[in-house]
């Protein structure tokens, strides 16, 4: 593995230069199976956004998502060699970033044993940023609408903002999205906003 | 009046609660500054060896440094599997010194890495204790290298210390 990180350490161009998106993500995991030092560098430089939207749509505060975050990187670290298939590396993120992120929020949750029937239907503890950062009351209920939206519109919607954002095409073909579009259960996540808005914040 | 089960909403209104839901998204939970360098230095690790089962671990507590990752120094808590390990932090000038306790105690190895500043490595005693002193402050991830049966390596995630 020394010898093959030095003769790559020598060349110019590393193998995904001039790639993009899924075609970039392979490369960079066959480079790093090689011992490419750098090349899960790029990945973590370009999907970080992709796992913190995930992390957070599955309810995490922030502290936490960011712990996942980083877990997830260091679990692409160990098993960079076993990934069947390196053009699904995007889709072994999501599951993996879903997978962490729902260990910790059952372990935070562990020591008020609460049924699992109960947890489904715990209401996100996630603290409201600061005040100041929410200048209208409308950008607060809106807020708060989103957050009491079920975990799979709220990561759903994360993740079409995400998909709608050239560099994150990937995206978009994960979620087996054609550009531009908005399916039956994004709508009816945006339906069920719309509701929750409307009714205002906390039935205020 | 509109209801939950109103799922018709044209294409155009749809655009505008997603602009709205981007507009918000962006503002107000952005990556965080330095989340990607952070997550970079974890997984710049040296001699992770394919023989070595590398375990990344959770800082279970840190209610002493609750809101203040960057902040004051206290007890935190870190723990994969059976393995629970806990920190006291105490400045000591421009540095600082960490306490720990592996439980089950083992004379396991420990390396203290912090960005920019390398690392410190010690091995805990027969009761899992160990002690680094003069640690310079920063981001920082610390790896419990355990030799008994299975050689395994657990790796935290980074704090602000």
């Amino acid at each position: 593995m020394g010898a093959v990180t030095e003769l790559h350490a020598t060349r110019t161009n590393p193998p995904w230069e001039g790639l993009e998106g899924t075609e970039r993500h392979a490369a960079c995991v066959i480079a790093a199976r090689e011992g490419h030092r750098g090349a899960l560098d790029v990945l973590v430089a370009e999907l970080t956004p992709l796992v913190w939207h995930i992390a957070r749509g599955a309810g995490l505060d922030r502290s936490a998502a960011e712990d996942v975050a980083q877990t997830v990187w260091l679990a692409l670290l160990r098993h960079v060699d076993a990934i069947a298939e390196p053009r699904a590396v995007v889709g072994w993120l999501i599951t993996t970033t879903r997978r962490e992120a729902k260990r910790t929020r059952q372990r935070s949750t562990t020591h008020v044993e609460l049924s699992p029937e109960v947890q489904e239907h715990v209401p996100s503890t996630e603290p409201m940023p600061e005040a100041e950062a929410l200048r209208t009351e409308r950008d607060r209920t809106l807020w708060s609408a989103f957050h009491r939206l079920d975990q799979r519109c709220q990561e759903l919607l994360r993740l079409t903002v995400l998909a709608g954002r050239a560099e994150y095409k990937v995206v978009a073909e994960v979620l087996r999205m054609p550009h531009g579009s908005i399916g039956p259960t994004r709508g009816r996540c945006l339906t069920a906003l719309r509701a929750l808005y409307d009714n205002g914040d906390g039935g205020r | 009046m509109r209801t939950m089960d109103d799922y018709e909403m044209d294409p155009a209104e749809q655009e505008f609660w997603l602009a709205q839901v981007a507009r918000l998204v962006d503002e107000l939970d952005p990556v965080p500054a330095g989340l990607v360098e952070r997550a970079q230095f974890a997984i710049d690790l040296e001699d992770i060896d394919a023989e070595v089962e590398l375990e990344a671990a959770r800082w279970a507590e840190r209610r002493p440094l609750a809101g203040v990752r960057g902040g004051a120094p206290g007890t935190i808590t870190f723990f994969v599997g059976d393995l629970t390990v806990m920190v006291n932090v105490t400045r000591t000038g421009e540095k600082q010194r960490i306490d720990g306790w592996l439980v089950p105690a083992g004379e396991h190895g420990v390396e203290v890495r912090v960005a920019d500043h390398g690392s410190n490595t010690t091995t805990a005693d027969e009761g899992g204790r160990f002690v680094l002193t003069e640690v310079p402050r920063g981001t920082t991830q610390i790896l419990v290298r355990m030799n008994g049966g299975k050689p395994r390596t657990v790796v935290t995630p980074t704090v602000e210390l």
